[in-house]
């Protein structure tokens, strides 16, 4: 028997505030494919994924119908490239790419992660290769993500892995100039980068997970901004009770998240994994986490009081995740991608929300600097050095941290980009300084970890 | 075994629910289900008691009304049949319960047309809610069914015609397990 206001609440959530379940994301795992001969290793993944997805698009589908939930996107993450494919040359990571692409489409997902390398302490040959093919293997294919993670807590930063990925990021901008570079918005630098994400585009599959294995991936940032606004005509509030509100908001939408991904696990008869509750915006008014700081009492995201508002909202899904699920996994926080979020990428337009302080921003944020669109001729110095500041944030406060920057070519501060569908539009952020050459991140080697004691 | 079923009806004043199983106990009747509820003012309960071997509800039913008489209480009790091995409740696929809610604007007949469709697939309602405000908060007419629906039923056919009768009301229809609302409202 349920109340009124509850059945009236969770219709609400899904019909008026947006809560779907954002991906239900399939990791499945690729070292029994190995093989040093290219088309049998090919043809080995080639059967291993499909043995596990071809039901997945209808299961997911199947799910969300009987559960009124849409089940938004079907993704496949897989085991890095770089390691199950570590004999094979640059031109062959490639290949193998466009195998990945072809087997995405074959069962109707939108996009499949995992032409990855984890190189935090060094890169080895397979890591060298994944690196020089991914500028050609992101611009020549359409559903293939791709992630490097370039620093641990525990290892600190290879410097030379974001010297090459700065540069392997600018080469691939230039390859997709007439689409504002949006090969770069399919390849994502890690620093702590989570085994089990279910999000894109750094989801890969990692190597302590089992065979197979189903990560769901819940957002709803229209359901917090609602139960926000609604607490706050009701009665004035403290923080402290916005964030308890902001928290059992969380909890509720986690456990749809885990309803659904253990249903869909079961069908499938595959394991289930985690449930990652991130506050993911998409450019739709009303699925907005800039539009929750608004709520919040401040003008824009961005402008003084951000960072706190940004740090209360981020502990306390993570918080609610955590009591709702015992299997609460991936980045579970708030995402601040600029293009992705409408609100977000007006207030970097208007001036309020200026690149400093979205890195600023990011040291409380569950990601980084996401979606974020910079000036074409960004040199590869510059770019490396924000990357490395924005690893440097993720190493020493032992908590992930990302980029996905864009270079747009031939395009300059204030231009706007235009990427479709999800990945959405903004204007290009002004980077101060950003034709300087500087030196530091050239020199290579890697920034020791951090001293575990004497925190302060 | 002789379990009775009795009904209750009145106008809704403190005090039935106590004199209705005061009297049953003085019978020498227990008590082993009571369900209320009170629509606009008006109290309907149900009482499933075991009766004394020698009672017959046609005595039980005299005597409650003779105790009762002047308080203005309408009330029936009726033998309440055992169900068969093999059959009634406690057989077969119980079912999935899904919530089917509509929300839109009161029309005349809306129960009746919504309630034959789900007849006529076999859907048995567990539950009924319609709350008909009126006004134009859409939230004020609702309403809300749980249907079990078994596996020798045509869900989805159900469904569609569910979803065809809303549109042709105007009226904006869910169709959701009972499941998420249990996710979500039973922490």
């Amino acid at each position: 028997m349920f109340e009124d206001h509850e059945i009236i609440s969770t219709i609400e959530m899904v019909k008026n505030e947006n809560l779907d379940v954002r991906a239900v994301t399939l990791g499945v795992n690729l070292f029994d494919c190995i093989s040093h001969d290219l088309s049998v290793f090919k043809k080995n993944i080639r059967k291993k994924i499909l043995g596990h997805a071809s039901e997945l698009v209808e299961t997911c589908d199947a799910v969300g119908e009987k559960y009124g939930i849409q089940v938004v996107n079907k993704r496949i993450s897989i085991s890095p490239i770089a390691l199950v494919g570590a004999c094979f040359s640059a031109d062959q990571m490639v290949e193998i790419a466009h195998e990945l692409n072809d087997i995405a489409k074959t069962v109707n997902i939108d996009f499949i992660g995992g032409f990855s390398a984890l190189v935090e302490k060094g890169m080895a040959k397979g890591d060298i290769a994944l690196i020089e093919a991914l500028p050609r293997a992101l611009a020549e294919t359409q559903r293939v993500c791709a992630s490097v993670n370039v620093a641990t807590t525990k290892a600190g930063i290879n410097m030379d892995a974001v010297y090459e990925m700065s540069k392997a990021i600018k080469k691939a901008a230039e390859m997709t100039k007439d689409d504002d570079g949006l090969a770069c918005a399919k390849l994502c630098v890690f620093s702590n980068i989570p085994q089990d994400m279910p999000f894109m585009a750094g989801a890969y599959l990692g190597v302590g997970v089992a065979d197979a294995v189903i990560n769901v991936g819940v957002s709803g940032p229209g359901v917090v901004k609602r139960a926000i606004e609604r607490n706050l005509s009701e009665q004035r509030l403290t923080l402290g009770k916005v964030a308890e509100i902001i928290k059992r908001t969380a909890c509720k939408v986690t456990r749809v998240g885990e309803l659904i991904g253990r249903e869909v696990a079961d069908n499938l008869g595959i394991k289930f994994g985690i449930v990652d509750l991130s506050l993911a915006p998409t450019p739709t008014v009303g699925d907005s986490i800039g539009e929750i700081f608004q709520a919040l009492g401040l003008s824009h995201i961005g402008v003084p009081g951000s960072t706190a508002a940004l740090a209360m909202l981020n502990d306390a899904v993570k918080k609610g995740g955590a009591f709702a699920s015992s299997h609460v996994g991936g980045m579970s926080g708030a995402f601040i991608p600029v293009s992705e979020d409408l609100n977000i990428a007006n207030a970097a337009h208007k001036g309020y929300l200026t690149v400093e302080k979205l890195e600023a921003m990011t040291c409380v944020c569950s990601v980084g600097l996401d979606m974020v669109p910079v000036p074409g001729d960004i040199t590869v110095e510059t770019l490396a050095g924000m990357m490395a500041d924005e690893m440097a944030i993720g190493m020493i406060n032992a908590k992930t941290t990302a980029t996905r920057i864009i270079p747009v070519p031939g395009k300059k501060a204030g231009d706007k980009v235009h990427f479709g569908g999800l990945l959405g539009e903004a204007m290009i952020m002004d980077v101060p300084h950003h034709d300087l050459t500087d030196q530091f991140v050239t020199f290579g080697g890697r920034i020791p970890a951090p001293i575990h004691s004497l925190k302060n | 075994m002789n379990k009775l079923i009795i009904t209750v009806l009145a106008k809704d004043r403190p005090g039935i629910i106590a004199k209705v199983t005061t009297d049953l106990f003085e019978l020498g009747c227990n008590l082993e289900n009571v369900n209320q509820m009170i629509l606009q003012g008006q109290f309907a309960g149900f009482f499933i008691v075991e009766a004394p071997a020698d009672q017959t509800p046609e005595a039980v039913e005299a005597v409650l009304k003779e105790k009762t008489n002047g308080n203005g209480l309408t009330i029936h009790v009726h033998q309440l049949d055992t169900p068969e091995a093999g059959s009634g409740d406690d057989a077969g696929d119980p079912g999935e319960i899904f919530l089917i809610t509509t929300i839109g604007p009161d029309q005349k007949g809306l129960v009746a047309r919504f309630s034959s469709i789900i007849a006529a697939h076999n859907g048995n309602i567990v539950n009924l809610k319609a709350v008909f405000k009126g006004g134009v908060d859409p939230n004020d007419n609702v309403m809300s069914y749980q249907v079990a629906v078994t596996k020798d039923m045509d869900a989805p056919a159900m469904f569609e015609a569910l979803r065809e009768k809303a549109k042709e009301l105007n009226l904006d229809i869910r169709i959701q397990h009972k499941n998420i609302f249990d996710a979500i409202n039973k922490i």
